[in-house]
């Protein structure tokens, strides 16, 4: 617990090879309060990273040398729970594994606005502990009786196997992966769906909807997902790790 | 010898002017049994020959047909890469022009900054959407796609719903939407695919058809099944498209000279055939100037899981 007036500002790694998104960042990274280094690609950040620990890392996919995810499957492997923003969309591959298996904490499509970058940092560095796997990073997340085994891609209540659409899943997991966070419909759609200005957020509500029906989730007294009004959904239960069992 | 030869020959050229001029005769000749067979055998090598030389002609007259298809495939490839690629130019120069300007007139400081910046921010937001959009519609040619039940009726009915309540928070007035559904003998079959996508395309038909539609006239939507297909009709009594327009409507980044005034991407219909096509469907325009337009897209259905 640190003296919120003397603790240090967070330490962000950038790490993209166009100098010229770097050369816009850094200064309003640091306006807005973030000590800021950065890495022109992966090899280049795990050595800065070694060097200097950072408290979270933002890192662009497409890179020379080491890429993006290629970065993250090494911090991970080596044991390293740091946070990372990928800058891509979430299960571009459409598979409902993609996100565990990168062990990313937060995705953000380029080209993005960076005041949504800002926010999404601060987000996952309120969530992070120190040195403890993010939920992202966890096979299993469990919230009262309904259990996620993400690995297993399996949904039970209370015991019993429940079934969602590859859709309803993908959002079923990034609200439990990311608790108590507001998310607003066009920025679920922008991460999960990929779009951005060609549609309404119809979608997003039609699958909220899907995994309210299918978790027996009451809108008006929800212990799973709770709209905001006016402004979007939050996962509003308490989420753990589970073990697989 | 001679004369048998010579009659034979006779026989034969005679059996084949005959044959020719009227394939339906039916020939008695009263020769004897081993000429007869040479005679079979010289028909027989003359209609091999014969029916040979038109194998040989049609092969060569199909690879022509092949390689002008192919030809004309390689040509309507490379047209629409061409206009593909002058609509990208047109799309980005007006942009990156304006922000050149901006940048130029607030370099200074003082009074042009905040229009400056505010050209920046609305410039680069249309570049972005642009980018975004053109990225979502070449994944869309390629990555899977969900296969659940999909009610069309359904899908018609929120469409209509967002688009009305859009065009009146807009501070327009309620588009004239009549939806024609059906009730009997059955209704509208489902179709199999992804009920985002196909709540994409429809949105987009019937936001177009406002969008192009004078205030107060008439907007259709018609759902109708035959032979299996589920065909959903979004038509409209709009400017209608010029004739020279209609083949390219469908293109990336198309925009008619008509619509060049209105807000669009130019995306909106190229989305429509893409997301019909990874359904197995197609998407179809009819039009006519000072009347109206006509969209349908054309769903397969199959059978709904049990």
């Amino acid at each position: 617990m640190g003296d919120p007036v003397t603790a240090p500002p967070p330490h962000v790694l950038l790490v993209d090879d166009e100098p010229a998104i770097l050369d816009g960042l850094v200064p309003f990274f640091e306006r807005s309060g973030l000590r800021v280094s950065t890495a022109p690609d992966g090899e280049a950040a795990l050595d800065a990273h070694a060097r200097t620990p950072s408290d979270i890392l933002v890192c662009d996919v497409l890179m020379p040398r080491l890429d993006g995810r290629a970065l993250v499957r090494r911090l991970r492997a080596g044991g390293d729970w740091t946070p990372v923003v990928l800058l891509t969309q979430v299960g571009e591959s459409y598979e409902r594994s993609a996100a565990l298996e990168e062990g990313a904490d937060d995705y953000l499509n380029k080209p993005f606005d960076p005041q949504e970058l800002l926010a999404r940092v601060r987000a996952v560095l309120r969530r992070a502990v120190p040195g403890q796997p993010a939920l992202a990073a966890s096979d299993v997340l469990v919230c009262g009786d309904l259990r996620v085994d993400r690995s297993a891609r399996r949904v039970t209540l209370g015991g019993a196997a429940v079934a969602l659409t590859p859709k309803a899943s993908l959002l079923l997991d990034y609200l439990m992966t990311h608790p108590g966070e507001l998310h607003t419909r066009e920025r679920l759609l922008a991460a999960l769906w990929g779009f951005e200005s060609m549609v309404t957020t119809r979608a997003v509500d039609h699958r909220v909807a899907e995994i309210r029906r299918v978790l027996r989730d009451d809108v008006a007294a929800p212990r799973f997902v709770e709209t905001v009004p006016a402004q979007g959904y939050r996962f509003c239960g308490d989420v753990r790790r589970g073990s697989r069992t | 010898m001679v004369a048998a030869v010579a009659v034979l020959a006779v026989a034969v050229v005679a059996a084949l002017v005959v044959a020719l001029a009227a394939p339906s005769t039916a020939l008695r000749f009263t020769v004897r049994p081993a000429p007869m067979l040479l005679v079979a055998g010289v028909v027989l090598a003359a209609v091999v020959l014969v029916a040979g030389a038109a194998a040989a002609r049609r092969r060569s007259r199909a690879d022509a047909e092949v390689r002008h298809a192919q030809a004309a495939g390689c040509r309507a490839e490379r047209d629409a890469r061409r206009r593909f690629l002058a609509r990208l130019d047109h799309e980005l120069k007006n942009p990156v022009t304006a922000i050149r300007a901006a940048v130029a007139a607030g370099a200074d400081g003082g009074d042009d900054a905040g229009r400056a910046r505010a050209t920046l921010v609305s410039q680069s937001t249309r570049l972005a959407a642009l980018v975004t959009d053109l990225r979502k519609l070449a994944e869309l040619e390629t990555q899977e796609i969900e296969d659940e039940d999909v009610d069309m009726a359904e899908v018609v009915r929120d469409a209509v719903e967002d688009v009305t309540a859009q065009a009146v928070a807009a501070g327009g007035p309620r588009p004239d939407v009549v939806v024609t559904l059906p009730t009997v003998p059955w209704p509208l079959p489902h179709v199999r695919g992804d009920v985002d996508l196909l709540y994409l395309a429809v949105y987009n038909l019937l936001g177009n058809a406002v969008k192009f539609s004078p205030p107060g006239t008439r907007i259709e939507v018609r759902g109708t099944d035959e032979d299996g297909t589920v065909v959903v009709e979004v038509a409209d009594s709009g400017p209608g498209i010029p004739p020279d327009e209609v083949d390219v409507v469908f293109d990336e980044l198309a925009r008619g000279r008509d619509a060049r005034g209105l807000p669009g991407s130019g995306l909106g219909l190229a989305l429509v055939r893409v997301i019909a096509a990874r359904h197995g469907g197609r998407a179809t325009l009819r039009s006519r100037p000072a009347q109206g337009t006509s969209v349908r897209l054309h769903l397969p259905t199959r059978r709904p899981p049990r």
